[in-house]
């Protein structure tokens, strides 16, 4: 098994219970920033590329730190929000990964255009739906709830990522309220004690 | 209040022995002060000497020498703040020659210090006490601390007047000569003048004599003085009217004087228990309401955990490093590690 194969491992337990439970599009977001919803939405978009037989795209949705699009190093590319504000066609705007089947969506120039229900119903309901799956980074709840709950309907499920023994509980029922009563999000546990210690020798090779 | 109650409740055991450990140690430390202090007290009556038997109203030792309540309770705290006072007063008890080096008498007398005690009763009444952890030891204090100020005072007493005496004897003598030069004067205008006088020569002679009356006088007076200089601090001395101790100290065969340090000590025990006990019930309500594990999100209906994601062992490099790996997978050009890693 390679390094990259044994890190997106990591991820293999909720890849596989989105594949199995026919999600097509899903976002994570958090209560507070630093819960690591960044790097499960790319854990996820890794497995799940590797899983499925179709392409999956991973959109940078986090208007408040677009992290994704730094790693990508495509903060001056266009993207979703040039998109939303029919400033571009989504095929010129994708940048596709080094890994197969897996396209990258950046968050574009931020002053454009902000996430509307209208305009996130037509984005996803267009070109995009012909990728297999589309995984979104959101931003916190807390944060950026303007930029959250448009997403939370049209989503087919929106996952809230909690770190284990840190994120206080009340925080927590906080942001769901904010997220009303129609979307009821899924929890996912980041960081939960459970034994995967064979997979930090996999870091190495891969950083050489 | 509620999640506090709780978490009160599921550390009670955990309370209870901090409690009774805390408030155990100030307790047993309480009695132990109690039990083992002993005070002894001296009651002083003192009042001013009359007028006519003050040296000197303009000395500055007056006050040292006759004083009311305030004023001795004012010159016992004064003569406190001396270590050689202290020194003297431990010279005449048990402790004498227990002081050690230079450091360690520095901090017994410091100990001593704050162990002596004056306090004013009334307008002329006062105490003076001392409290160890020996009976005979505070009693030994309290008298010594009465012995030396005594040998004090009358010292202070003996040279104020000698100084005065010494001034009188020197206005007397300069007297003295006057009178014997106007005498002279006197006898030689007599042997001048035999005849009848004029009203001028006269009057020359009535200045004369006047002078030398007032002079004699004068000289009256100075030795009138020098007598009561002497005479009022010894019969000041012989009277003892000035300084009386009503209750000589006793050496206590029961406690005494414990109950204040001890009430503190249980109201600090007290007080830190309580104190140890909310920081216990604060933190651990805090630990508790944070997501503990998957059987935590159960509280967090209607929503519902749907996965986990394990704890990657990274040696110490923690969550960053496993995202830039990641972005480095996904977005396979030189600088995509390096950018995560750097946030």
């Amino acid at each position: 098994m390679t390094g990259a194969a044994q890190l997106t491992r990591v991820f293999e337990g909720l890849a596989s219970r989105i594949d199995a439970s026919g999600f097509r599009s899903v976002g994570f977001t958090s209560a507070l920033s630093g819960e690591g919803t960044t790097t499960t939405a790319l854990g996820t978009a890794l497995s799940l590329a590797a899983l499925r037989d179709e392409t999956v795209l991973l959109v940078d949705a986090n208007w408040l730190q677009p992290s994704l699009t730094a790693d990508a190093g495509a903060e001056k590319a266009g993207g979703l929000a040039d998109h939303l504000a029919t400033r571009g066609e989504l095929a010129g705007l994708l940048r596709w990964a080094s890994r197969p089947r897996l396209a990258f969506l950046p968050v574009g120039d931020r002053a454009v255009a902000r996430p509307s229900l209208r305009a996130l119903s037509s984005f996803l309901a267009g070109k995009v739906a012909s990728h297999g799956t589309v995984v979104v980074d959101l931003p916190p709840i807390l944060a950026g709830e303007a930029f959250v709950l448009p997403w939370a309907g049209l989503l087919d499920q929106l996952f809230v990522v909690l770190r284990e023994g840190a994120t206080p509980l009340p925080v927590v029922r906080q942001a769901l309220a904010r997220l009303g009563p129609s979307a009821t999000p899924q929890i996912v546990l980041n960081r939960a004690a459970v034994a995967a210690a064979d997979l930090a020798p996999a870091l190495h090779p891969v950083r050489v | 209040m509620g999640p506090y109650l709780k978490t009160a409740r599921r550390y009670r055991w955990l309370l209870g022995a901090m409690l009774a450990l805390v408030w155990g140690a100030g307790l047993v430390a309480a009695y132990s002060e109690y039990t083992t202090t002993f005070e002894s007290e001296a009651i002083i009556w003192v009042q001013r000497a009359p007028p006519q038997l003050a040296g000197n109203p303009e000395d500055p030792n007056v006050t040292v020498v006759q004083t009311a309540a305030s004023q001795q309770a004012s010159l016992f705290n004064q003569l406190f703040l001396a270590d050689s006072f202290l020194r003297d007063v431990v010279a005449r008890t048990s402790l004498n020659g227990t002081l050690g080096n230079a450091v360690q008498e520095r901090k017994a007398l410091d100990d001593i210090r704050k162990r002596l005690r004056v306090q004013t009763l009334g307008t002329n009444l006062l105490s003076l006490s001392f409290t160890g952890r020996d009976a005979s030891i505070a009693r030994e204090m309290v008298d010594a601390a009465l012995a030396v100020r005594g040998q004090r005072v009358a010292q202070a007493r003996v040279t104020a007047t000698s100084q005065i005496s010494g001034l009188y004897q020197k206005q007397l003598a300069l007297g003295q000569a006057q009178a014997l030069d106007l005498q002279r004067q006197v006898e030689e205008f007599d042997q001048n003048h035999d005849g009848p006088l004029s009203d001028l020569e006269q009057r020359r002679r009535d200045q004369l004599r006047l002078a030398l009356d007032y002079v004699q006088i004068r000289l009256g007076d100075l030795r009138g003085r020098i007598d009561q200089a002497v005479l009022a601090p010894a019969l000041v001395d012989v009277s003892g009217s000035e300084f009386q101790i009503l209750d000589e100290a006793r050496e206590e065969t029961v406690p005494r004087g414990g109950v204040k340090p001890a009430a503190l000590l249980v109201t600090i025990a007290l007080a830190a228990g309580a104190v140890l006990a909310a920081l216990l019930v604060l933190v651990g309500t805090l630990l508790a309401d944070r997501l503990a594990g998957p059987a935590t999100v159960g509280r967090l209906a209607p929503a519902r955990l749907f996965a986990t994601v394990p704890r990657v062992g990274t040696d110490g490099r923690g969550k960053r490093d496993l995202r830039a790996e990641l972005a480095l997978i996904a977005f396979e050009d030189a600088g995509a590690g390096s950018r995560a890693a750097g946030r």
